[in-house]
């Protein structure tokens, strides 16, 4: 099976062709330019070095959220666009969970983290064990004190992984012993990791939509609104 | 801290094309003022001392506008957003680091603004004199102004 996959759902980009379980090519960059004009010249490169038709194609994957807003966007709807008209499935992968997919060499835990900025993370736990990945806890949104809580629970290695790994490093080395920030060449997201997740996620053209997380913070404030309508509804 | 007393909308502009030169290129912008304080002159003045040309107008309904000059400029407008998943899904976030946000309305959205930012407050003194204070925040509070 021929998997092309893709993430854009945070400052880098990355695009990979996973043939029978081997990555033939990948593409990672990240720079600073906006992916709405960087991902496509990089699966075109991708499928013209690696001398594949674009029909050969069996599975189109991508990270769809949680991430930027922008980012998760324009991967959902390019992975859409192709996939229409050639009428090819999709698989929908938790950009989290790929992150896992990217390192199960380890033994540990994989606490994937994304920056969600005013010190909120996305964030999913994940187990590795013997080059499997068992995940331990949903997507969401919590502050990156929430998370530090949860991980006193844990022992063993703590891999952190995500654009957000840096700032819970810096939170958390002082107080838990057994955090480990991965070195940058897997510390983010790869869309080879999407590759490997995608066969399990499988959905139609028309099914594939973004997923977003809503802050904890977010969700407050519209319980505070729909509070505030009902009083004056009365 | 910078404090300022403009006597017209072309006196705000003018403060504000003199301030547009101490700018790297990546600093969020933070307006704080009422309706009529003088909020899009000064983004017009900022954006003509970068050189982007007389090209600014009021987002309100766009919630962003975009200018090049030496810098990007992100002009935002946040008068209508009210909540972190609004601001969220201007794709505000995404727009850090890659030029100067210049902020209107940042009333609404203040806990949600990064702490280095630089702070801009516009207050209605008489039909003719608004203040105009400037000070950073962060790590702008010794560089800027």
């Amino acid at each position: 099976m021929k998997i092309l996959a893709v993430d854009t759902t945070a400052s880098p980009v990355s695009a990979a062709l996973v043939d029978d379980g081997k990555l033939s090519g990948e593409f990672f960059l990240n720079i600073k330019t906006t992916h709405s004009q960087t991902l496509m010249p990089l699966i075109d490169t991708l499928l013209k070095t690696t001398g594949t038709d674009i029909h050969e194609i069996d599975l189109f994957a991508v990270n769809a959220g949680p991430g930027s807003f922008t980012g998760v966007r324009i991967g959902v709807s390019t992975i859409k666009g192709i996939t229409m008209p050639l009428d090819k499935p999709c698989a929908s992968v938790s950009t989290l969970e790929s992150m896992a997919y990217c390192m199960p060499y380890s033994d540990g835990i994989v606490c994937a983290v994304m920056d969600a900025r005013c010190s909120q993370v996305y964030n999913a736990l994940f187990m590795l064990d013997g080059g499997k990945v068992d995940r331990l806890t949903e997507d969401r949104a919590l502050s990156i004190n929430e998370l530090q809580k949860e991980l006193e629970h844990y022992d063993g290695s703590i891999y952190l992984v995500g654009d957000g790994a840096e700032l819970c490093f810096k939170e958390y080395s002082d107080i838990l012993d057994n955090v480990i920030l991965v070195p940058e060449n897997i510390r983010y997201q790869h869309a080879y990791g999407t590759a490997v997740a995608a066969e399990q996620y499988q959905c139609s053209s028309a099914e594939l939509q973004p997923l977003y997380l809503r802050l904890p913070q977010a969700e407050r404030e519209l319980k505070a609104r729909l509070q505030q309508r009902k009083e004056n509804e009365k | 801290m910078q404090k300022f007393l403009s006597k017209s909308a072309q006196e705000t502009e003018n403060i504000a094309y003199e301030f547009s030169g101490t700018l790297k290129g990546t600093e969020v912008i933070a307006m704080f003022g009422d309706l009529g304080a003088g909020k899009t002159a000064f983004t017009r003045g900022l954006a003509k001392g970068l050189g982007a040309g007389d090209v600014v107008s009021s987002p309100t309904f766009a919630l962003v506008n975009e200018y090049e000059g030496k810098f990007p400029i992100y002009h935002f407008d946040m008068y209508r957003i009210t909540s972190y998943d609004d601001l969220y899904s201007t794709g505000f976030f995404d727009y850090e680091n890659n030029g100067i946000m210049v902020i209107e309305w940042s009333e609404n959205v203040e806990d949600f603004l990064p702490e280095d930012l630089i702070r801009i407050t516009l207050t209605y003194l008489s039909e003719n004199e608004r203040e105009i204070i400037i000070e950073g925040e962060g790590k702008y509070e010794n560089s800027c102004c």
